[in-house]
């Protein structure tokens, strides 16, 4: 395909949801049908993209020298965009029930769009500065969307959310001036973009300058010290939680920090050195820190947003690992942790949206009165412990198969604390699931006697992400072989 | 064989997968069509493992699903696979025959059928599974579905039992998921046939040891024992069977992987066996002579017993090749048990049918006149207790007489054991086997002989004589009494037949020297036990557990040791309270930090605040005293901070002064105490909203780019 799809890719939802609020449509159900429309066609154009991969790279602006906003699709571009797209149709049509007696409707579905070109500019980015520019841009864009409903605590999380994000960027900024000075060049190479000859005695500056720029991007993959926006985040609307929280922007910041380490500063260049511990310690910590302070909350999509924390750092954990496998297990957990998660989350708005409960100890007995809502969580809950045949055991299997194999002693502790988060995950996850399964022997169904499952918009996406979770546990070969190519670098 | 025969074997586990779907939504529909669905599903799996298990002999087969969860699923069989994979179905069989009339009233009883067959497969994955990989994925399934069956009642105790039982499978799955990651780094293979060539002079104990304790809180090992007491009295009567009967099995199924796979004839090995295995043996069976709740004396007997076959397990380690007679007697009373305790449970599971009562001054009499339950019960309580002509004699003689042969080497220089150790465990295992008959007897005369101390209730109890249970459940009940003696009198018929198919699978060879069964030396063992038993029963149980009343009848004591219950005094407070207080505590403080850092300003601010409050709360006490004496109390000091109080005030004092002298005709009427306070909220405010505003983010930005310029410069001075 010819390169100039990538840029229609982005421009299009951006362009269509700028034109939500411009076009005066008569009828709700139009605007709808036109954004899911976007959606669907946006997400084909990606596939294709994904399918038949446009060689070369495509400059869009030209700044100076080798400075430059420009795209190109290599192998990490593909699993996230590909992942990006296959969820944005399906969480937009969730949406369109979830918001359907919210205020401000058309600002949301607007920037809800916007989004999705943004974090495709994210995933497509060939170079350092292009990514940069897009990352800081998805900052903004998701604002509104947590301010959505404009109360005290929306501010409050809008606020803590920006401040982090920014101060983030801005020490990731740092890092991007060094790759510039030190490296060949800002496009990403498997391996790294290092001119070791220019670096000479300094490499341990250049491993400060790694470690700072990795936690400026830790920020929006919510690592322990600058994770505390993401609970609080928690007040925007749920597809924008399940969607933008659990996924596209958080998973920007994890994205980047593969970038980072991998097509960047390069493995080679980090790997042993004391960096690589600190990351890896720190990726391990909020693993642990994430599943006990989900264990501690009673608020459903607070309690999962913590787990969110603490599967990041699966992920930063085992991109850390710096040898290909790690990146195999990082990328397999990157996807199956979104499909468990986006499913969890909407399962949570769904009961949300049609009870208006959002504290655990509320949702005895939903079980048998929301069967498909529960089905599909507790699938998503079984996933996310990690049992054999769904989609979290197999994430998991590959992330310590790549920490046992790389013989370190941190990483041998680290897969204990992947254990020691699955036990917690059994225990905040199924205390929900049972709570709604075995509400005790005297309880009274006649009390919840109003409560049923949402109408085909809401259980449809539901389901299939549930399907999603069983599929990916089963036949994950496929998948798992591609991601080992991608990481040896063949694409 | 044949390739559809191979097929079969993925049909064994994939069938009731299936089967448990199509049952539930049959039964959504109708409640008798259900029950015959569930029931055919049942038959056919049975039937199915039996082809297996006539077709095979001990010839092995295996299939293999590649790329399903990424490793490929691996199934095989073997003589041991098929053996066991047809007590399996056959126990599922019977307790899912059973089941029709037990749960009549049940409620939820859908939700019952579908998790319980889909634990068939789950259960028939894990036999015959070829690799430790498929291992684990069935054995983690079985776990969670099989929670289902102790959760069933949601009474407060079975939800209470279920996390219990919940809380052991998964730590014990993810111990045994750690094992399997550092045994397949270090062999490159999980496969169980070539794990002995791939362990050959690699370092494997860590592994094994995480496997074992995963397994070994499975099959019930002390002390991981602690969900057996607890689940079985609350789990429905059918259930508890299979729990016990065969899930406890399954663990076992583990702990031979481990001992006859990886660690091969490793004396060392077999003597942690041994040891786990002594301590299990002995505390089941005390356990089991306290209680008075007819299913957890049988739950407390399961563990027991398990601890009979690891000591047999632990002696095919020592004896090393020589291990012919522990590998059968592991292999007999493995099959043993798990029939006893189908047929004990179900005996049991009729009693709590009718009366819904298990503590056994309840249901004292209630057995007296009904022959078939009986019997039933007699012929399992005869079998475990391993009394002559019933087949538990078998398997314990051939236990035995392991020890007994080990203890003829044991002593030599390179024995671990002593002589004095092994007769130690020798006379462990005879007063065990003692203790065995103890309880069983204890269970019988409760039930069978000995009349209800309430004469109304015996009457009724009398009453009960030809309707307490349908032709089906007598029918199920007849089939499984009839085994044991069967199996019993004719050992080497039926007994030497499982143990041929079984033994090629623990690694032995040879084929078995004939036994006399019932010759001096192998009864005399068995007398040992029955007299002990009887001397406990007679001494310990009448004398002492059991307490006169006023009327002068004899009623039993609750001596259940609460006190050593493992899970209350210890691991629920330690990983339900300790632990997440201790780490919950870290991680608040740590977000406290964070927080405080991430607000400088505000931190600014609060440090003055508070030296403030410091040096002022004195002061103030002190005014309070001297000054304000029997005045009012100061204005709430809510308002404001106390920079602004203090200023404030000094403000006002300035105001009244003036007002008196110079501005008589005109006071000033402003309050600047509320004034400073207000100014002071609104610096607060404005600091607050600059501290979380994008200008701060650019702040930031700024900072980190100004940090960057400085190094650059500094660089481009040092190179110039």
């Amino acid at each position: 395909m010819s390169q100039y799809w990538m840029l229609i890719a982005i421009l299009l939802p951006i362009v269509g949801g700028i034109l939500v609020k411009v076009i005066p449509f008569s009828d709700r159900r139009i605007m709808k049908i036109y954004l899911e429309c976007i959606m669907i066609v946006t997400s084909v154009i990606v596939f294709l993209l994904a399918g038949m991969r446009p060689q070369g790279k495509l400059e869009v602006v030209h700044f100076m020298q080798d400075l430059s906003i420009s795209f190109r699709i290599d192998g990490m571009s593909m699993v996230f965009s590909v992942l990006v797209a296959a969820l944005w149709p399906l969480a937009m049509l969730y949406s369109f029930e979830y918001m359907e007696h919210e205020k401000h409707q058309r600002v949301f579905f607007m920037f809800y769009s916007i989004t999705y070109g943004v974090t495709l500019g994210i995933s497509y980015a060939s170079d350092m500065l292009s990514m940069y520019f897009f990352y800081e841009l998805l900052t903004l864009v998701t604002v509104p969307l947590i301010l959505h409903s404009l109360s005290r605590q929306a501010i409050h999380a809008t606020r803590k959310y920006l401040y982090y994000s920014l101060g983030g960027a801005a020490f990731a900024l740092i890092g991007i001036v060094f790759l510039m000075v030190y490296g060949n060049q800002l496009d990403f190479v498997m391996g790294g973009v290092l001119n070791l000859e220019k670096i000479g005695d300094k490499k341990q500056v250049l491993l400060v300058v790694y470690l700072i720029a990795c936690m400026g991007f830790g920020v929006k993959a919510a690592m322990w010290p600058m994770g505390s926006w993401l609970p609080d985040a928690g007040v925007a609307p749920t597809p924008v939680t399940a969607l933008l929280h659990a996924v596209a922007v958080v998973k920007a910041g994890v994205f980047a920090i593969i970038r980072l380490t991998y097509y960047s500063f390069g493995t080679e260049f980090l790997r042993g050195t004391w960096v690589q511990a600190v990351v890896m310690a720190f990726a391990m910590f909020s693993i642990v820190y994430g599943c006990t302070r989900a264990v501690m909350e009673r608020h459903i999509k607070r309690r999962l947003a913590y787990s969110t924390i603490s599967n990041l750092s699966y992920i930063i954990f085992s991109a850390a690992i710096m040898t290909p496998l790690g990146l195999v297990g990082a990328l397999t957990h990157m996807i199956c942790h979104a499909c468990m998660k986006i499913c969890s989350f909407l399962c949570a708005g769904a009961v949300m949206h049609q009870t208006e409960k959002m504290y655990i100890d509320d949702l005895n007995g939903y079980g048998r009165k929301m069967p498909v809502v529960f089905g599909c969580f507790t699938v998503s809950a079984l996933g996310l412990m990690g049992v054999p045949g769904l989609a979290g055991f197999i994430s998991k299997w590959n992330i310590a198969k790549a920490a046992v194999a790389s013989e370190r002693l941190q990483a041998y502790l680290g897969v204990g604390c992947l254990l020691i988060s699955a036990f917690l995950t059994s225990i905040y996850m199924m205390s929900i699931v049972f709570r709604a399964y075995f509400p005790g022997r005297n309880f009274r169904y006649e009390d919840i006697e109003e409560v049923k499952d949402p109408s085909w918009r809401m259980c449809l996406p539901l389901m299939l992400f549930a399907l999603a979770v069983i599929c990916l546990g089963l036949f994950s070969g496929p998948l798992v072989r591609f991601f080992t190519d991608v990481a040896s670098g063949m694409y | 064989m044949g390739e559809t025969q191979i097929y079969l074997l993925a049909w064994i586990v994939f069938f009731p997968l299936a089967g448990a779907g199509v049952t539930y939504l049959a039964g959504r529909t109708d409640k008798r069509f259900r029950d015959y669905m569930a029931c055919a599903v049942a038959v056919i799996e049975f039937l199915m493992t039996m082809i297996i298990l006539i077709t095979m002999k001990d010839q092995t087969a295996g299939v293999e699903l590649p790329g399903i969860c990424q490793m490929g699923l691996k199934f095989e069989t073997d003589g041991f696979r098929a053996v066991y994979g047809t007590v399996a179905a056959f126990m599922w069989m019977m307790t899912t025959l059973f089941s029709t009339e037990y749960f009549r009233h049940y409620r939820n009883r859908n939700r019952y059928y579908l998790f319980m067959i889909m634990t068939l497969g789950a259960t028939e994955g894990v036999l015959f599974s070829a690799d430790l990989y498929t291992t684990f994925i069935f054995f983690e399934m079985m776990s969670f579905t099989s929670y289902v069956w102790v959760a069933q009642d949601e009474r407060k105790e079975s939800l209470r039992a279920a996390e219990t039982y919940l809380a052991i499978a998964v730590i014990g799955g993810l111990v045994i998921l750690m094992g399997l990651f550092l045994l397949y780094h270090q062999t490159g293979t999980l496969m169980i046939d070539d794990l002995y060539q791939a362990c050959q002079g690699k370092n494997v104990l860590a592994a094994c040891v995480c496997m074992f304790v995963g397994f070994g809180a499975k099959a019930g090992a002390f002390p991981l024992h602690i969900w057996l007491p607890k689940a079985h009295p609350v789990a429905p009567a059918p259930a508890s069977a299979l729990l016990s009967g065969i899930l406890t099995k399954t663990g076992i199924f583990g702990i031979l992987v481990i001992s006859c796979k990886i660690l091969f004839h490793d004396a060392r090995w077999g003597t942690f066996v041994l040891l786990v295995g002594v301590l299990t043996m002995v505390a089941g069976a005390v356990l089991a002579v306290f209680s008075i709740d007819i299913k957890r004396t049988l739950a407390c007997s399961s563990v027991s017993q398990i601890g009979f076959i690891l000591v047999g397990i632990g002696m095919q380690g020592l004896l090393g090749e020589e291990n012919i007679l522990a590998v059968r007697g592991t292999m007999l009373h493995m099959v043993n048990h798990s029939l006893f305790k189908l047929t004990l449970f179900m005996a049991a599971g009729v009693i709590y049918m009718n009366l819904h009562k298990l503590e056994l001054n309840e249901i004292r009499g209630f057995g007296r006149n009904k022959p078939l339950l009986k019997l039933a019960f007699l012929s399992g309580a005869l079998g475990i207790g391993g009394v002559p002509l019933f087949s538990g004699y078998i398997s314990k003689t051939l236990l035995h007489e392991s020890i007994v042969e080990y203890a003829g080497i044991a002593g030599k220089s390179d024995q671990i054991l002593g002589v004095p150790d092994i007769r130690l465990v020798e006379w462990l295992f005879l007063i065990s086997g003692g203790l065995t008959v103890a309880y069983m007897l204890k269970l019988f005369m409760a039930v069978f002989v000995e009349k209800n101390k309430d004469r109304q209730r015996q009457k009724a109890y009398d009453d009960l004589k030809g309707s307490y249970m349908n032709t089906m459940s007598k029918i199920v009940l007849g089939i499984c009494a009839v085994l044991f003696p069967l199996m019993g009198i004719l050992p080497d018929r039926f007994m030497n037949w499982m143990a041929d198919l079984g033994q090629t699978f623990m690694g032995a060879e040879e084929a078995a020297e004939q036994i006399s069964w019932f010759g001096m030396t192998n009864l005399s063992g068995s007398l040992i036990s029955v007299l002990l038993g009887a001397a406990v029963y007679l001494l310990v149980i009448r004398g002492w557990m059991m307490k006169k009343q006023a009327d002068g009848s004899k009623e039993y004591v609750n001596c259940w040791p609460a006190v050593l219950d493992l899970e209350d005094y210890l691991y629920r407070p330690v990983l339900l309270q300790v632990l997440p207080a201790v780490a919950g505590g870290v991680c608040k403080v740590l977000d406290k930090l964070v927080d405080v850092f991430a607000k400088i300003q505000p931190l600014a601010a609060y440090v003055e605040a508070s030296f403030f409050n410091t040096i002022q709360d004195p002061v103030i006490v002190e005014m309070k005293k001297d000054i304000y004496h029997g005045s009012e109390e100061p204005d709430d000091p809510e308002e404001g901070n106390p920079v602004t109080h203090v200023l404030g005030r000094c403000c006002n004092a300035v105001k009244h002064l003036l007002n008196a002298t110079i501005w008589k005709k005109h006071p000033c009427k402003t309050d600047f105490k509320h004034k400073f306070a207000l100014r002071y909220e609104q610096f607060r405010e404005n600091m607050m909203l600059i501290g979380r505003s994008m200008s701060y983010g650019l702040l930031l930005f700024s900072l980190g780019l100004c940090i960057t310029l400085i190094y650059l410069l500094i660089a481009a001075v040092r190179m110039a």
